[in-house]
């Protein structure tokens, strides 16, 4: 293999691994042919080429099949990865409840949203449980105390609804999609080390004015992933992103609204621009191009 | 993309010689990378304005013929039009030089 041909498959990464499999070959073999072949790196039109078209067929895959099962399904997703990430530095005061926040995550990836259902609702009345100060299965020392990444109690600024919004429509998410049936496809693992890295920033008390790095690093993944669905559903016309962009805007929403009269300006133009961006996903979808002749 | 209807009217193609009839008929101003090339293809191919015409196996990889469908060719037939409609604005001015 010539570094030429090495390189070039490199950067055919970017599409999706089932078109590789069907068609990656195909285009490697146009893309040699047209090479100049003393070259041993790809021309700066093609690299670009092969990572942006690499990515549009991503979207365009991510596009097919029922759009609001679908739309549901990634929405439950990013709130069990939020729960997990939320539980994260708590890991040592409710070892039990994290590992099974991270069961449910690994269960709503697998598609298997009614084994997932039951200990989603576990969850969610255990949370709502810490956030209210009530017994709910084991007995859990209150206030729930963090082990790394934070200085303030778990649900220790929030109320009932901080703590039970997220897990709550996360159990309804859930609900509607094991009521419906029918087979669910397989995420991406990737959403495990994504709530690695936003882990310890909880929407219900980010303390932005703090500029601390782990709700700075919640900020930029939120509104990148956004930006990325407002980008795939303009793309596609799809109506997916929006769906799951509005279950987790509610989430955040509520635990954001509990505080409401207290947030900063920062803290509320965080929350504005996590609203437009949905909004957004919503509206492009419509204006996405339709001809086929450009 | 126009011009790759265009280049499909004559009979199916493979990629190979649709990049370099794209390149020929646009008279070099058309240049898409070889990915965005595929791109178009795949979309084309999916909304039902191309078709594959058959897969052949050279040196070990596979190689797609694609084809124009009869709704590609309406839909080159009535892009055709709207420009020469719209050419026709700009020629058939006298003060222009070019009626």
């Amino acid at each position: 293999m010539t570094p030429l041909e090495r390189r070039y498959r490199r950067l055919m990464r970017a599409y999706p691994r089932s078109y590789r499999s069907a068609y990656g070959e195909e285009l490697l073999d146009i893309l040699l042919g047209h090479t100049d072949p003393a070259r041993t790196t790809p021309p700066l039109k093609e690299a670009a080429g092969l990572l942006v078209n690499g990515v549009r067929e991503r979207a365009w895959q991510a596009a097919r099949g029922p759009a609001w099962t679908d739309g549901l399904h990634l929405g439950v997703t990013a709130l069990s990865a939020a729960h997990l990430a939320t539980l994260l530095p708590y890991a040592a005061a409710v070892p039990g409840w994290l590992a099974l926040s991270a069961l449910t995550l690994a269960l709503v990836v697998l598609g298997r949203a009614r084994l997932a259902l039951p200990l989603a609702s576990l969850t969610a009345v255990k949370m709502g449980a810490i956030g209210t100060g009530a017994v709910f299965l084991d007995a859990t020392l209150l206030p729930v105390e963090p082990g790394f990444l934070l200085d303030h109690s778990l649900y220790g600024y929030s109320g009932l609804l901080g703590a039970a919004a997220g897990p709550v429509l996360n159990v309804a998410g859930l609900g509607i999609l094991a009521w419906r049936g029918g087979s669910l496809r397989r995420r991406s693992l990737w959403w495990a080390p994504a709530a690695l890295l936003v882990a310890g920033a909880d929407p219900a008390w980010m303390a932005l004015t703090d500029a601390a790095p782990g709700p700075l690093l919640r900020v930029t993944a939120e509104a990148a992933v956004l930006a990325g669905a407002v980008w795939a559903g303009r793309l596609t016309g799809d109506l997916r992103w929006a769906l799951a962009a509005a279950l987790y805007l509610a989430a955040t929403s509520a635990a954001f609204g509990e505080h409401l009269l207290h947030q900063s300006r920062q803290d509320l133009a965080y929350w504005g621009v996590l609203a437009l961006l949905t909004l957004l996903t919503a509206v492009v979808p419509y204006g996405a191009r339709t001809r086929a002749i450009d | 993309m126009y011009f790759v209807l265009a280049a499909l009217l004559d009979g199916p193609l493979h990629g190979h010689a649709i990049v370099g009839k794209v390149t020929e008929l646009s008279r070099q101003r058309v240049r898409p990378s070889i990915s965005t090339l595929y791109g178009i293809l795949e979309r084309l191919t999916a909304q039902g304005i191309l078709a594959v015409d058959r897969e052949e196996v050279v040196q070990g990889r596979n190689r797609r013929y694609f084809r124009i469908t009869d709704s590609g060719k309406a839909l080159a037939a009535a892009e055709a039009e709207r420009m020469h409609h719209a050419a026709g604005l700009v020629r058939a001015r006298p003060d222009l030089g070019t009626a």
